[in-house]
């Protein structure tokens, strides 16, 4: 009976032991492994874990510029094919004109009809000349270096109410040039034939698009820094979906159909403005369908 | 044999039959070549006198040719038609040794209008004003390498229209120029206010030049017609 019991003491203080060894290992497992790290370790690599985060941010901003690169080339290539539709389209009108002119003339004997034939040929003639004439303006802004002078405005806009006046389609019309003298205005640093030819498509595009019953004025006033031209009418106005796009190249809108033009006028205009430092606007408003103002930022050269 | 022989040559063989028969009724014996390499062995061998050169041209361009030409010494009058409207393709014909030159699209009344204007100053027996790099009329002085004009020792500003309108009238002096050709050469493009404009840029030459118009020494205005340079152009070295 004794050595049992100091068999079963044996016994319980081997898995006393045990236990007191083990419990510890069960309960709250030991690291397997352990590291020692200083402090200069220690910022590496909180600075890498800063880097790695800033690289991840990096590349997500990266992806979303070149997304809207992608973006942007995408719209360009689209404006390019549109560009084109619309120059296939303005083309092919004069072309069939000419076309189906001169078949007539092969056919005819009748020396009015000739004479019609050839007026009208001309005409289409000449309309195509006149989109050339554009498309080689747009084109020359490009790369065509703008002179860097001191333009006087009102003088400028003057000529071109005069210029624009005395076509024979709008004898007749008359359009007030509304000039404020106070203070006197300053010059705009720039091309005065091509500042020009902006405010004359302004001006002829106002006279185009109203009617003898219609008002037409040409204001110019200087507010801070710039110099603003107006060109308003007391036209039809312009539908609001069109608005946006006016300034598009080649675009035609719905009451400009029946108008002889290029659809240049305007993106010449905007271009031209642009290149200067200024900015083209256009308000219409489209609830009362009556009126449109385009206005023109130029930046004014300080005096003396 | 008194009709003057012209050499017509363009690849486009629409426009060369539209302008021979027109040509032909002004008075010309006309020739006719669709390319350069065509162009300069005409030129040579029926030595007309006066070409008519597209510079668009397949095997060699126009100005090919007439460099061939002038670098053998050939200097038959001739009139460039320039495809593109820029300032720079128009310089560049000048600087070939063109007489004068036209844009495409162009009136044919127009380009007649052109030689008959080159072939009488070439038959005056007056040497060529439009291959020279420096001119000069009483004090004035232009360079056009350095596109600079210089009154009685002073460097004129000018704009560089001003400047190419000047080259011009300068290059064909006794000529009267309509302020529709004036335009047409200097912008290159029809402008809206056209006529008005170029009396614009006239106003600011005059004044660089100190000419007055009621009693011109340089520019005369001819009421109607145009401009016309009246002073005496001698080339310099």
């Amino acid at each position: 009976m004794k050595h049992f019991f100091i068999s079963l003491s044996l016994v319980l203080l081997a898995i006393g032991s045990f236990a007191l060894y083990l419990l510890p290992v069960l309960w709250q497992p030991e690291p397997v492994l352990v590291f020692r790290i200083g402090v200069g370790a220690a910022i590496f690599s909180v600075l890498f874990v800063v880097a790695v985060l800033i690289q991840i941010v990096f590349v997500a901003r990266n992806w979303g510029a070149e997304q809207s690169i992608r973006k942007v080339a995408r719209e360009r290539d689209e404006a390019h094919g549109q560009f084109l539709r619309r120059l296939d389209h303005e083309l092919k009108n004069p072309l069939t004109a000419l076309q189906a002119t001169l078949t007539n003339l092969r056919e005819t004997e009748s020396d009015g009809e000739i004479q019609r034939g050839v007026e009208n040929a001309t005409q289409a003639a000449n309309r195509l000349g006149r989109i050339l004439g554009d498309l080689r303006k747009l084109s020359e802004l490009e790369y065509q270096m703008l002179e860097h002078r001191l333009v006087d405005i009102e003088q400028l806009v003057s000529e071109m109410v005069g210029a624009a006046c005395s076509l024979p389609a709008h004898r007749g019309r008359n359009v007030k040039l509304l000039v404020s003298k106070v203070p006197v205005l300053p010059s705009v640093l720039g091309d005065r034939d091509m500042l020009g030819l902006a405010f004359y498509n302004l001006i002829d595009n106002a006279l185009k698009f109203t009617t003898l019953d219609d008002a037409i004025e040409v204001r110019i006033r200087q507010d801070g820094r710039s110099l603003f031209i107006e060109v308003a009418d007391s036209g039809a106005g312009i539908p609001l979906q069109e608005q946006a796009r006016v300034f598009e190249d080649l675009y035609r809108g719905e009451n400009a159909r029946e108008v002889d033009g290029s659809g240049l006028g305007l993106p010449l205009a905007r271009r031209i403005v642009s290149l200067h430092g200024g900015e083209i606007a256009l308000r219409s408003d489209p609830a009362l369908e009556r009126g449109s103002v385009f206005i023109v930022r130029l930046p004014a050269e300080r005096k003396g | 044999m008194d009709r003057p022989t012209l050499l017509l040559a363009d690849d486009d063989a629409t426009i060369i039959a539209a302008l021979t028969p027109f040509l032909e009724r002004a008075g010309f014996h006309v020739l006719t070549a669709s390319n350069g390499k065509d162009a300069l062995e005409k030129a040579q061998s029926h030595r007309p006198d006066m070409i008519v050169l597209d510079v668009l041209m397949p095997r060699m361009d126009g100005r090919q040719v007439l460099r061939s030409l002038r670098h053998a010494g050939q200097q038959t009058p001739t009139i460039l038609l320039t495809q593109v409207g820029d300032a720079h393709e128009r310089a560049l014909a000048l600087e070939e040794g063109a007489d004068d030159y036209l844009n495409k699209p162009f009136e044919s009344n127009e380009l007649l209008a052109r030689i008959r204007a080159v072939l009488r100053r070439s038959q005056s027996g007056q040497a060529s004003l439009s291959t020279a790099w420096r001119l000069a009329a009483h004090s004035l002085t232009i360079d056009r390498r350095a596109r600079r004009a210089i009154l009685d020792g002073q460097v004129l500003d000018l704009s560089p229209k001003a400047f190419a309108l000047l080259e011009y009238l300068i290059t064909h002096p006794d000529e009267v120029i309509s302020r529709e050709r004036l335009l047409q050469l200097v912008w290159g493009w029809e402008y809206p206010a056209g006529t008005r404009t170029v009396d614009t840029r006239m106003f600011e030459l005059r004044k660089a030049l100190g000419d007055d118009p009621s009693d011109p020494t340089f520019i005369e205005t001819r009421a109607g017609e145009g401009y016309c340079f009246i002073a005496p152009v001698r080339l310099l070295p």
